[in-house]
């Protein structure tokens, strides 16, 4: 009898600990995890003479009882300054129209075309649900919503994951579906068409704008697939390997580029809208590894991306993070990106070239380089909070696809670097 | 009290130390990530201190102190005081009411200082009758207990504020990294293990002897939960030869006979070995035997 009540003693005594720090981790998760845990972050972007942007994110996360966690994050940015236009520069002063028809802007001898009315502020918000499933299984369900001016995007997104191996190993598979609209201001150009420039201000130049304007709002719908392996080496390394397919139709000209056409002396002769492909079809390779040495952590990664447009690039990121005796941490970063030429990209082309289906001059899908270096520094707050520091500068070097420059343009920068420094304060409660 | 937590490197992770409830602690973690060590230990530290200065009898401000001071009147508690309180009114039950927190009263009388300043019974009579946990009456949102009478968290505090401290560490490590982290929280000797190092490697951990005149370390090994000592380790008094034991049985206001020095239990929780240990202890010289017979790991200093 005696002895029975004893062992009573443990079972009791079990259940009364499950009441206490099983009710009290709800409680405590009602205190630290339960309660919402956010992100913040100011970033200045600023291209030499060129675009800059400013933009504040706040980003939350909420966990739930079951793990189940609930991400938003909320993005302002506006976009202030210049940006290229597509034509080439000139020994001469050239004019060019503003996408909007309502004016027009002047480009210096020699000076790269710029469009100068470049203001933009876009508002981004996106919403993330992710819980276990069953049995080692996560699934997540997501949405995101971007506006600007003159640009809608919405999209959806789910991904399920499995963990096998203790957890050690993770396999993901995952789809994203999203519907982008553009309504320019002014209408949007047809391809091909001869930017209106002369007579600006009377009916005869309204006349000829409005020729070459085709509708006022054009989409795109975007498919992604992702996949993904996550594995554990050891305590210190994981390793992540994606494949990510991206399927993209619809408009996915830029209205307000355009490429210069030039006679034999390399002298422009007028500006014609671009055209590209309806379709476009990614297919991108990613894998990074994660290493924790005594007091760093390194963090390298290699993509490749490879479409039909015929654009390959290849990126490589290393991020190696030193922990500080004090708590802070130092963390350098070096990126280096490069690209070939979509098979469509023209810096120019001559008055007596053959007509061609798909033509742009944007330097973006052109052939080109780029690096960055920053650096990173972090520190704990005394609560718990973290504050760091982002400071990188990065260059972009466009080349020549192997096209040759003609008359006047051997004299001028058809492929002109951009410059640019970033800076970012982020705070984490 | 400087609340400051010390950061120490060794082989294969990082010693975070810092001082509280009376007691040098520790949280050993298994990483090369300082940074996360460091985090780790500043909330480690940071349950301790936010328990110490909840549940401490000894700041007024406390709510243990705040109850004490109102005794006579209902006072108003929390969700977390609910539980504490009905976790020691289980205690009560099981252990046959000789787990009792309303004991505290006597320590009027007995100072446990290894002097041999033995209470009358007169002493003790005047106390006892401010003992007893039926005399306790508490629900959800309040708390009521006679004049005088006063709870102490002292026998449970420490042990759950590691169990505690475990949980916020447990959803960090979720939080922040994928990989496994093997934590060991030391809170004065009450200690608990999130799972064994690496390797499947047990900790070894060095319970220290409680007695003044061997200064020798008993190395216990746990892989898994949590194991807690209890015992009179300078704190007993001593009187014609005859060892009083700090350990009072709450019956008779006198202490228990003969309890073994010190008395370490393994348990899933550290809230858990803390309460067997105590109640091994409650049962004098049949401590060990008590928690043989229900197959209780332990170790036992006599």
């Amino acid at each position: 009898m005696q002895l029975s009540k004893r062992r009573d003693v443990k079972a009791l005594l079990t259940t009364a600990t499950c009441a206490l720090l099983g009710g009290a981790q709800a409680s405590a998760t009602e205190s630290s995890s339960e309660q919402w845990q956010f992100d913040t972050a100011v970033l200045f972007y600023s291209e030499s003479e060129r675009v800059s942007a400013v933009e504040a994110i706040v980003a939350g996360q909420k966990s739930f009882a079951n793990d189940q966690r609930l991400n938003v994050k909320l993005t302002i940015d506006s976009l202030t300054g210049a940006s290229a236009n597509g034509a080439v520069a000139q020994p001469n002063a050239q004019t060019f129209t503003r996408p909007s028809g309502n004016g027009q802007y002047h480009i210096k001898a020699d000076k790269t075309p710029l469009d100068d009315t470049f203001k933009d502020t876009r508002v981004q918000l996106t919403g993330q649900w992710t819980q276990p499933l069953f049995n080692d299984y996560t699934w997540s369900v997501g949405g995101n919503l971007s506006k600007e001016y003159d640009y809608l995007s919405l999209s959806v997104n789910s991904n399920l994951a499995r963990d096998f191996n203790k957890k050690n190993t993770t396999v993901s598979a995952g789809f994203s579906y999203a519907f982008d609209q553009i309504e320019p201001e002014g209408g949007l150009a047809k391809p091909f068409t001869t930017m209106a420039v002369d007579s600006f201000g009377t009916p005869e130049f309204d006349d000829a704008f409005a020729q070459i304007r085709d509708g006022s709002t054009e989409d795109k719908n975007t498919l992604d697939l992702l996949f993904g392996l996550t594995q554990v080496i050891n305590r210190n390394t994981i390793v992540q390997l994606n494949y990510s397919y991206s399927d993209v139709s619809g408009y996915l000209t830029d209205p307000f580029k355009v490429i210069s056409v030039v006679d034999q002396h390399g002298m422009s002769q007028r500006a014609i809208y671009e055209n590209r492909p309806d379709t476009r079809t990614k297919h991108a390779f990613f894998g990074q590894v994660k290493t924790h040495f005594n007091n760093t952590i390194l963090d390298a990664s290699y993509r490749f991306m490879t479409d039909d447009w015929q654009i390959d690039s290849h990126t490589l990121d290393m991020r190696y993070r030193i922990s500080l005796n004090n708590g802070h941490f130092v963390e350098p970063h070096v990126r280096y990106y490069t690209q070939s030429a979509a098979e469509f990209y023209q810096p120019f082309i001559q008055d007596d070239a053959m007509a061609l289906d798909y033509l742009s001059a944007d330097y973006r899908i052109g052939e080109m380089d780029a690096f960055t270096v920053g650096i990173k520094y972090g520190l704990p707050m005394s609560s718990g909070d973290s504050l760091s520091f982002r400071l990188e500068y990065y260059r972009q070097t466009p080349k020549n696809n192997g096209t040759e420059a003609i008359g006047a343009l051997k004299d001028v920068e058809l492929y002109e670097p951009v410059d640019a420094i970033i800076a970012q304060v982020s705070y984490s409660f | 009290m400087d609340r400051q937590v010390e950061c120490i490197t060794r082989d294969g992770g990082f010693t975070l130390t810092f001082f509280a409830m009376a007691s040098p602690c520790e949280v050993l973690i298994d990483t090369l990530d300082k940074r996360l060590a460091m985090l780790i230990g500043q909330k480690v530290a940071a349950e301790a201190w936010r328990i110490e200065d909840k549940y401490s009898r000894y700041q007024t401000t406390s709510v243990c102190g705040q109850l004490n001071t109102n005794a006579g009147t209902r006072c108003p508690i929390d969700e977390e005081t609910y539980l504490l309180l009905q976790f020691a009114e289980q205690c009560y039950q099981l252990s046959d009411g000789l787990f009792d927190i309303t004991s505290g009263v006597l320590r009027r009388a007995w100072h446990f200082d290894c002097s041999d300043n033995i209470p009358t019974e007169q002493q003790i009579a005047k106390w006892l009758p401010l003992v007893g946990w039926q005399r306790v009456s508490f629900d959800r949102h309040g708390f009521t207990m006679a004049k005088n009478m006063e709870i102490d968290f002292g026998g449970i505090g420490k042990e759950y504020a590691v169990d505690k401290a475990m949980d916020i560490v447990q959803s960090i490590i979720k939080q922040q990294t994928e990989a496994v982290m093997p934590v060991l929280i030391n809170f004065g000797g009450d200690l608990a293990v999130n799972g064994p190092r690496n390797s499947d490697q047990a900790w070894q951990v060095g319970v220290e002897h409680p007695s003044l005149t061997e200064q020798s370390v008993m190395m216990v090994s746990i892989r898994y939960g949590a194991i807690a000592t209890s015992g009179d380790a300078n704190r007993y008094l001593l009187k014609n030869g005859v060892r009083y034991s700090h350990v009072l049985d709450v019956k008779t206001g006198w202490p228990v006979k003969n309890p073994p020095k010190s008395i370490t239990v393994a348990a899933p929780k550290c809230i858990q070995a803390g309460l067997l240990a105590t109640l091994a202890l409650l049962r004098g010289s049949q401590a060990s035997e008590y928690l043989s017979e229900q197959e209780i790991k332990h170790w036992v200093i006599d």
